[in-house]
């Protein structure tokens, strides 16, 4: 017994020693940037970092529309342009298109007048206001930890005023911190709470899709495991939720693939999709994955190409379109920095249909003309119309893309 | 400076307009082409506390000569929009349009940056060194902490300046794009910021 009794002080001795030594050592060294987290030593001299965000939009001019390719039969006119680092669409119940924005900091109005397509400025200096959704008259606006809103907004578009606050006590972590809104068909605001870095272990309050009810109560998740969604869409028949996911960085050229989503199954249930642990559903983490199997998580509805980056989705729920696009799913691609050749700068479209596999098809490009690009294709909208919006947050600027047989 | 010298030297500014011009694809320079000439008369009321050329003389305002354009266009929308504070720079943001802006950050950009301030003791310089690495200040500044994009020009800029801003970033007070340097400075000890901000401000 005393034996035993000296044992165990001896232990536990060692073990507060030991303990002190492990934190002595562990002074976690610092992280370097969000975007070079995760890359391995190997890459310490790759050339590869993100392309560095223009602070003017491109002027009308100089923006070649005509570089846009599509089907035949369909054709891109520039719409808008002036935009600073335009992002997602949403339009009033009055014909305002509200247009969002990220590192510029601004939400935009797009009027008509006498068919000119006007650009005001209604907010600025918010912190990566990226997400926008219409409801009732309100402008609900999304950056980082607040959701805002701005009642009646589209008979005040001179002196829209202070906004109301929906909700401010959703993270405030900048990576991945940018949000995507939407009204569900629940009514429900949806938004993404995207991992704190590259590849990190997210604490339990991130890497998830979200929903609150529209005065802020009734915070609960919808998805787990998600890296980066910041683009979703409700299928027009099913009313289920699709979302595009991006891939982590500094794994190669060709792996892993960013994907496409879809939340199923019970009421309730809160699936989870990978994130750290497994990446495009057959892939594990070279750190994260040990004692995992892709098995335990959802897979990806559709593979869509490593560093793709894919943003906007919309379903295709219009008229003007030949009628094999009914319900098809646009996906813009933002293009990728993280691949020695540049991949993406791109919309594509796949069509879901029961029982068979998911068809992903091109459907414009031209934005990548060699190595260089003049643009990058970030949100698809369809307009009341049956035309398709498309925002490029590097030129600044908003395509319409119409059909005639 | 002979007569001829000037000349050259005035030729330069618009052999770079005309390099902007041809190299308008997959150049983050925005609008319309940025007007040097014009961004010179505009940055005359800014030579009062920026110094002659952007060369700041005064230890707590910053060199903008030889930042690079995109920097201070960028710096500009945020004091103009408020992201970030400055009693003195706000006011004299808030006027500026679009145009002010490129031609002022086309300007400076095109100024040759200035000298080192000072020298540091090789104990300060090898810690100084040292925390660049650790810290990973080249990541984004590149090695000669010469900057690029909307990156600044960190060498030789002023020891006072390069302090307080290392200081805000750490109390979360100094606005900037995307959070970067709000998470860089984070970890770094008020003893460690001393040394770092007195090793780069070395730096040529």
């Amino acid at each position: 017994m005393r034996f035993w009794h000296r044992c165990s002080i001896l232990l536990l001795v060692a073990s507060a020693l030991g303990f002190y030594a492990t934190s002595q050592a562990q002074q976690a060294p610092p992280p370097p940037p969000s975007w070079q987290q995760g890359r391995p030593p190997a890459l310490g001299d790759s050339p590869l970092a993100p392309h560095a965000q223009p602070p003017a939009p491109l002027p009308a001019e100089r923006i070649p529309v005509d570089k846009i390719k599509l089907p035949p039969g369909f054709k891109a006119q520039l719409w808008a342009s002036g935009i600073s680092n335009a992002r997602a669409m949403t339009l009033g119940s009055k014909g305002t298109l509200f247009v969002s924005s990220r590192v510029a900091g601004n939400v935009y109005a797009v009027v008509d007048r006498a068919g000119k397509h006007e650009v005001k400025v209604i907010a600025k200096g918010l912190t990566q206001p990226n997400g926008v959704a219409f409801k009732d008259g309100t402008l609900y606006v999304a950056a980082i930890s607040r959701i805002l809103k701005y009642e009646g907004i589209e008979d005040k578009l001179d002196d829209p005023g202070e906004p109301k606050v929906v909700i401010d006590t959703l993270p405030k972590d900048l990576p991945h911190g940018w949000k995507y809104l939407a009204f569900g068909p629940d009514g429900k605001l949806y938004f993404n709470i995207g991992a704190p870095g590259n590849i990190v272990l997210p604490p339990e309050t991130h890497a998830n899709i979200s929903r609150i009810n529209p005065d802020g109560t009734g915070f609960e998740y919808v998805a787990r495991g998600v890296r980066n969604s910041v683009g979703f869409d409700w299928h027009p028949v099913t009313k289920e939720l699709y979302f595009a996911n991006h891939g982590r960085d500094w794994l190669g050229d060709d792996v892993p693939n960013d994907t496409l989503h879809h939340v199923g199954g019970r009421p309730g249930f809160v699936p989870h999709f990978g994130y750290p642990f497994c990446h495009q559903g057959d892939i594990l983490d070279p750190d994260f994955g040990r004692g995992h199997s892709c098995s335990e998580f959802n897979n990806p509805l559709l593979k869509l190409g490593p560093h793709v980056a894919p943003i906007g989705v919309a379903f295709y729920n219009g008229n003007m379109f030949p009628a094999e696009y009914k319900n098809r799913l646009f996906i813009a691609q933002r293009g990728s920095w993280n691949r020695t050749q540049k991949s993406g700068f791109r919309v594509m479209m796949v069509s879901l249909a029961m029982g068979q596999p998911p068809q992903y098809e091109l459907f414009a490009e031209g934005w990548l003309q060699g190595d260089q690009f003049w643009g990058r294709p970030v949100y698809p909208y369809v307009m009341p119309d049956g035309s398709l919006l498309v925002s490029d947050d590097y030129a600044g600027a908003i395509f319409r893309i119409t059909y005639q047989r | 400076m002979g007569p001829g010298a000037r000349e050259r030297m005035r030729a330069i500014p618009s052999v770079l307009l005309l390099l902007g011009v041809l190299v308008t694809m997959g150049t983050p320079t925005g609008g319309r082409a940025a007007d040097i000439d014009a961004g010179r008369r505009k940055a005359e009321v800014c030579a009062a506390c920026h110094g002659p050329d952007g060369r700041s003389t005064n230890p707590a305002i910053p060199s903008l000569a030889g930042q690079p354009t995109l920097y201070t266009h960028w710096q500009l929308i945020l004091f103009r929009d408020g992201r970030r504070k400055d009693p003195q720079m706000t006011p004299v943001a808030a006027p500026l349009s679009e145009a002010d802006i490129e031609d002022l950050a086309a300007y400076f950009a095109a100024r040759p940056p200035a000298p080192p301030r000072g020298t540091v003791d090789p104990a300060t310089a090898e810690a100084g060194r040292r925390l660049v690495g650790v810290h990973h200040c080249d990541s984004c500044h590149r090695p000669r902490l010469d900057g690029q994009n909307q990156i600044p020009r960190i060498a030789a800029q002023h020891y006072e300046y390069l302090l307080n801003q290392l200081r805000g970033f750490k109390a979360q007070t100094r606005g900037e794009l995307e959070g970067t340097m709000t998470s860089a400075a984070r970890p770094l000890s008020d003893e460690e910021i001393e040394i770092v901000a007195r090793y780069i401000a070395s730096l040529p």
